[in-house]
Order: structure tokens, then sequence, then C-alpha cells
């Protein structure tokens, strides 16, 4: 069996596992949800659609919508998952297949990735009563839902890490709110040229300012493909190395 | 075909385990050797922390060997894992499975990570259900299982690329007389069928009823090995006894010396 099939059917368990634990996927879509209400609810006054040029004619729900689909991308459950198969005993019964390491990793992170794309196109569904629109059209549209996909593989590679180095899923959650500070310091409220010098600064040197802006490139204005495309690199970059260190983990697991 | 017969199910040479920690480097199994012949079913004893399982894991390739070899089915387990993979089947202490998949699921997920197709996975796992006479429970998700019926579920995960040699750490622990006797039936039925079976257990009963030849670990090392009867009658020459010792006065004896070099271990053995 070649190694993508190993990875597809463990994803497909890691699926199965998801479709039927829903109370772990509905804060998924609920908190990034209730971060969309939130933070329109405190700043959309501040900047209305008619006047706030960097809108480009959107309300203030479309230019927040970005940060909530990171956040529904960055919970990572599948680490949590992880932690109750090592747990559990069942990840020893794995590792004793003769199964790849790389397709052990592979196997949640492409559930994750199948998920989140559904999440995804939930939460953009959820979004439009608040007035938004893809304004790069259907093509965009799906450039969004991989740009989000592939953050959630980013993501979820590094909590898994954390779960196969701790085997602790109080330490895989802690990891997970890591995202936090990361999203904070990015231009999450206004654009980057808007941020105070040192916000500025901070912002450029975090890699996660890049993909948030690709995703508001999609949903603000027509194909940007140099905005775009820096998105898509820093998802490929950091999932490269999150991916090659997941798979190093697995293989040094004792 | 003399040679295929020669090549031992499991053999180990001077297998060491370093475990390092803030404390110290902790050695869990200090030179261990073993040889365990095809067809045979094979009794490791040992209290809590004698280093049971740390063996068990690195014969399994789940753990690193530090120093020392070890081969199952003639399989070198460091130079290729994934081969020896294929020869063996473990059954760890926790029944190793996942209580959000059906048994069913869980079988044909086991085959088809060995290489079967859709098709042939879905044909063992019902081979494999009415072996271990789960056929009725198949549908529904593991976490409604018994413990008996999780057990047996393991044993079955366990068989599904048909095993040369089969390692159950402690398959029994936990299991109500009845369910622990259908166990016993079960290894006695696998091992009928050519596998050899290598057994760890705390019950000394459990090695009595079923293993043809066992040895005994302590503090990381082996300290007795032979047939059940063997160690019964060199305990009771030994000892001038008037009766026929049994098993749990053989591994008291052997471990008994050892309380002697260690208190700490005691406490283990008491509980």
């Amino acid at each position: 069996m070649s190694q993508l099939n190993q990875a597809m059917v463990l994803g497909e368990r890691a699926l199965r596992e998801a479709k039927r634990t829903p109370d772990a996927l509905l804060p998924t879509i609920l908190i990034p949800v209730f971060f969309l209400v939130v933070n329109v609810g405190q700043a959309a006054k501040i900047f209305p659609s008619g006047s706030t040029e960097f809108l480009q004619g959107q309300n203030y729900a479309a230019f927040q919508l970005p940060s909530s689909l990171l956040l529904a991308a960055s919970f990572g459950a599948s680490a949590l998952f992880l932690v109750e198969d090592i747990e559990g005993g069942y990840f020893d019964k794995l590792r004793a297949a003769p199964v790849s390491r790389t397709s052990l990793a592979m196997g949640r992170l492409i559930s994750e990735a199948v998920k989140n794309l559904g999440i995804t196109a939930v939460m953009i569904v959820l979004a439009l009563p608040f007035g938004i629109r893809i304004a790069s059209g259907p093509l965009g549209f799906i450039l969004l839902l991989l740009m989000c996909a592939g953050w959630a593989v980013v993501y979820s590679g590094f909590l898994q890490v954390i779960a196969l180095k701790t085997r602790s899923a109080a330490a895989t959650n802690s990891a997970g709110l890591l995202f936090f500070p990361l999203i904070f310091l990015t231009p999450n409220f206004v654009p980057r040229n808007l941020l105070s010098p040192a916000m500025e600064v901070a912002a450029t040197l975090n890699p996660v300012t890049y993909v948030m802006e690709g995703l508001r490139s999609l949903i603000l204005e027509v194909l940007n493909w140099v905005v775009i495309g820096r998105g898509f690199a820093v998802v490929a970059i950091s999932g490269l190395i999150v991916i090659a260190f997941t798979v190093r983990t697995m293989r040094t697991y004792d | 075909m003399t040679d295929a017969v020669a090549v031992p199910a499991v053999q180990a040479q001077g297998l060491t385990k370093t475990f390092s920690s803030r404390s110290g480097d902790v050695e869990a199994v200090r030179g261990v050797d073993l040889q365990v012949s095809a067809g045979e079913i094979f009794g490791f004893l040992g209290p809590n922390g004698a280093g049971k399982s740390t063996t068990v894991r690195m014969l399994t390739t789940l753990s690193t060997i530090t120093s020392g070899r070890a081969s199952v089915a003639g399989v070198d387990v460091t130079d290729e894992p994934d081969e020896a993979r294929r020869r063996i089947g473990v059954a760890l202490q926790e029944a190793g499975l996942d209580p959000r998949q059906t048994g069913r699921e869980l079988l044909v997920l086991q085959a088809r990570l060995f290489g079967n197709s859709r098709t042939q996975a879905a044909a063992r796992a019902e081979e494999l259900l009415q072996l271990v006479e789960l056929e009725d429970s198949a549908d529904r998700l593991i976490k409604g299982y018994s413990g008996g019926m999780k057990r047996r579920l393991d044993l079955a995960s366990a068989l599904v690329h048909e095993p040369e040699v089969l390692f159950l750490d402690e398959p029994t622990t936990g299991l109500d007389p009845a369910s622990r006797l259908v166990v016993w039936d079960e290894v006695r039925r696998i091992n009928s069928l050519g596998t050899t079976v290598f057994l760890t257990t705390q019950y000394l009963e459990e090695a009595d009823a079923l293993c043809g030849r066992l040895a005994i670990i302590d503090g990381g090392r082996i300290v007795l090995e032979g047939t059940p009867q063997a160690l019964k009658d060199e305990l009771r020459t030994r000892r001038a006894l008037d009766h026929e010792p049994t098993l749990d006065e053989v591994f008291l004896d052997i471990t008994g010396r050892t309380r002697e070099r260690g208190a700490g271990e005691v406490q283990e053995l008491q509980a």
C-alpha cells in the first residue's frame, strides 16, 4: 500500500471521528462567528463603508471575516484526538503496523484540511447576512477555501508536534491558545499602513499577516495575485516546515 | 527446510533500554537475552516495573533499543522495522482501540493498513468478527463494548494479517474470571494454528495454564527461565519441600531474593 493510500485510509478514519463528535466541531464555527459579531459590533461604526477607503465598498464585516476564518482554521482539534489515541493505546496499535510515519502524520492533516473546507464554506454562508460578498468571484472563493484549509494543516501540524512531544491534552490545548497573540499581531482591525510603527513592524514579521492579507484580498478586491501569492507562499513554506517536524517527531517517538 | 525451522520466533541479545530523565538515567532493561522457538507459548513474568512491557515494546518496534539486538521471525527489529511489523501482531496492556469506530471499521482499517484492498479487508474483518464472536456487536461503537469484548476485538485486530508471532502484554488484566477463560481459550486456539505467542502476565496461574516455557524478569534482568514444571521441580528439590510448589511460590522465591537486594521493589510485589 502506498504512503498516499495509507494516509487517505487514516484520513478517512479521522473524518469519521470528527463526524461522530459534533460537540468538538461546533465551537470551531461558533467561537469565530462570535468574534466576528463582537468585533463588527464594536468597530463597524468607526469604519463606515462609504467613507473608509480600505473597505473597498464593502462593510467592516468583510474586513473582519479573515480573522474569523483563520481562527476557525486554528482550532486543531485533531491534535487533541491524537492525544486521546496516545493515552488510549490506539496510537501504538497504528505504530505497530507497517505504516509509514509520514502517512501517520498526514492522515490527520488531510482530514483537517477536508474538515476546514467545509467549516470555511459554512462560515462564509453564515457571514452572508452581514452583507459580505466575495469580490474575487468563484475562483476567489475556491482560493479562499484552499488558503484556509492550508492554514488549518499548518496549525494542526504544529499542534500535533506538541501533542506528540508532551502527550498531554492540557499542554496541547494551551499551545492552541498561542494563536491569539499571533492574530493580534496582524493588521486585524485596520490595514498594516494604519498601525502604529511598532505594531507595523511586528505585523510585518508575523507570517500570519500575509495569510490574513491574502484572504482579505480575496474578499475585498478582484484577484490580486501578488497578495494572494504571498499568502499561499507563507502557507506552503510553513506547511512544509511543520510537516517535516511532525514526521520527524513521529519517527523519533519512543 | 531445516534452516527455516531453526529460525527462532523471538531472539534478543543483550537487550537494554535506558530512559533519560531530569533526575538521571534509568535503566529499565539491563541486558536481556531471550530465545523463543516458533510455535511456543512463551510466558514473560515479572513484578510491576520489572521491565516486561519495556522489553515487549522494544521487540515490537514501538520503542528504540539502547543497546543489544532483537529479531522476530528472523527479522531484525531495528534494521527492518516494517518487515518485522508485518510478521508480528501486538495486543498491548490496555486494549488499544479507537472508541469512536465500530468493531468492524476498526478491523477493516487495520486490514487495509496491512495492504489489503477494501474488499479483502471487509472479508477479513467479517472472518475475524466471527472468530472472536463479535458479529452481533460488529456495527456498534467500541465505546459501548464491555472489557471482555474490547479485549477480544483487540486480539482480532492483532490477527488481521495472520502474524507469525503474537505479542500479548497482560491480555487478561482487569477482566472477570469468565472473560479471562475466554481469552485463554482464544490464545490456545491461535497457538494451535501455528502462531507463536509471547505473553506477559502478572497472573501466575495464567502462565501455568498457558505457557510451555517462561522467563521471569526482575529489575530489568532475566532471573529465571524454563518450563513451569522444571522451575517447580527445581524449587522443590532446592528447598526440600514436601509438596509440589506452585508457580506463585517459584515467583516469590526468585523475586524474594531480589527483595533482599532492593526494598523498593518489594512494595510493588506485595501490592
